[in-house]
């Protein structure tokens, strides 16, 4: 055992079982939970990312440093993966309300969720708006009669029932306050190009 | 206004900001999971930044420069509590230390916003932000670990039992105590440590983790009259190297 006042030499791993041949233990893999962040004041929320998490409190905990350390934010929400439902994938301009199947199951009380678009492939998903259904399926269609999507070709919906969110509470908008002072986090205020360059300069004889 | 006073307490609150920042950091890269990583590195740099401003309130009254006063200075001329310089070991250390620290923190800044001299009772008004997000993140763990599995709350027990007496240290009174409180600077450790004994009892509350019986405790102070443990100044020799090598060096 190495003794050392550097803490990164004490934690270092152990490696293998002594005087045995053992299987590799799996992973301790924790489960995943969506982001979603609104930019700015006014601006829906979009999908941002994802995080692993124990729970859904942590997840917004730890959403919080992971999606919005830099730039600008003004709320944040998460979701676990699996209370994200998602429609069918279209292509060439078909909107998903064609391929949406019809609504089945059976008649409850309606619950609240949300809707998110994806107004393009490779984009975001983007909030469009809150509906009352029994299912997420009828949730989608409901969007669609709701025209929450705004006549925009939809490429991929997401309904998420607002019960299972995980929301910035008003006093937690000050988590932010700030943000906007952090410049020093974004690579492009650093200008890592210019220090180098003035550096070689310097060393040029 | 006391300007010794306010001085004497803008010195504690930056050391102990900068000397955790900087152990804190230690964490990038080998943070238990790469979210928790990022999280802890990017509350190590709230601590660093809030030192900065504080040292600029105390080159406003007549102070050093930041830079000089961070770097410059050998262990002894250190007003932070020993709890902020003790070196990492597990990950539960930390997350402890960081719990206990951060509370009393808060309650600080949050005593802080109406303090009679108003640079600091601004300064105390913007930082609230990363200050809630701070003991937002510490709670949750702590109430998340200290329930989770026979491991966990052992692990966190025993951080507790070995940190408790140096947290205690964090409240070692100032000698201008009766200045501070009557000027309307601040309203002393004492009413500090009771309020931080409150949040601390409600968040460990809930959790099969005990709280060690305080009165039963020796605080171990010195700290704040630049009485160190050996660890502070392998720190300081760390954190300096390059400005001493280059001050005017940006990077």
């Amino acid at each position: 055992m190495v003794h050392s006042l550097d803490p990164r030499v004490g934690r270092l791993p152990t490696i293998g079982t002594p005087g045995m041949v053992v299987p590799k233990v799996p992973l301790d893999q924790l489960g995943t939970f969506e982001v979603f962040v609104q930019p700015k004041e006014g601006k829906p929320f979009q999908h941002e990312g994802i995080v692993h998490a124990p729970d859904l409190e942590l997840a917004y905990v730890l959403a919080k440093e992971t999606f919005t350390r830099r730039f600008t934010c003004t709320s944040l929400y998460v979701v676990e993966t699996r209370h994200v439902y998602v429609s069918p994938t279209t292509e060439g301009g078909v909107s998903v309300a064609a391929v949406l199947p019809a609504i089945t199951g059976p008649d409850g009380e309606p619950l609240s969720f949300e809707l998110f678009m994806l107004p393009k492939r490779g984009k975001q998903h983007v909030h469009i708006g809150t509906v009352m259904a029994t299912l997420p399926q009828e949730a989608m269609h409901r969007g669609f009669q709701q025209n929450l999507h705004g006549g925009k070709t939809v490429y991929n919906l997401w309904a998420v029932r607002t019960t299972d969110i995980r929301f910035t509470t008003p006093e937690e908008k000050e988590l932010w306050l700030t943000l906007p002072e952090k410049k020093f986090r974004d690579a492009a205020e650093y200008k890592g190009g210019d220090k180098l360059k003035a550096f070689l300069e310097k060393q040029r004889p | 206004m006391n300007n010794e006073a306010i001085k004497e307490l803008l010195y504690k609150m930056a050391d102990d900001l900068l000397i955790l920042g900087h152990r804190n950091s230690e964490w990038t890269g080998m943070g238990p999971l790469l979210e928790e990583d990022i999280a802890f590195s990017s509350m190590a740099q709230d601590k660093v930044g809030q030192s900065l401003a504080l040292y600029q309130l105390l080159h406003q009254l007549g102070e050093q420069d930041p830079d000089t006063v961070a770097f410059t200075r050998n262990a002894g001329q250190f007003h932070n509590a020993i709890i902020t310089e003790l070196p990492n070991a597990e990950y539960d250390f930390s997350l402890v230390r960081h719990f206990l620290f951060d509370t009393a923190d808060a309650l600080r800044w949050q005593m802080l916003t109406r303090c009679a001299y108003t640079p600091l009772a601004q300064l105390a008004a913007k930082v609230r932000g990363e200050l809630r997000y701070h003991t937002l993140h510490a709670n949750t763990w702590i109430k998340k670990l200290g329930s989770a599995t026979d491991e966990s709350v052992s692990r966190l027990q025993h951080s507790l039992d070995e940190l408790m007496p140096y947290a205690l240290g964090l409240f070692e009174p100032s000698p201008y105590e009766a200045d501070l409180i009557a000027d309307g600077l601040f309203q002393g450790e004492a009413v500090l440590q009771q309020r931080w004994l409150a949040a601390i009892e409600s968040v460990l509350a809930p959790t099969h983790l005990q709280l060690p019986d305080v009165v039963l405790i020796a605080p171990v102070v010195g700290g704040r009259q630049g009485q160190h443990s050996p660890h502070l100044q392998p720190l300081l020799d760390e954190m300096s190297e390059v400005f001493k090598i280059d001050p005017a060096a940006e990077w």
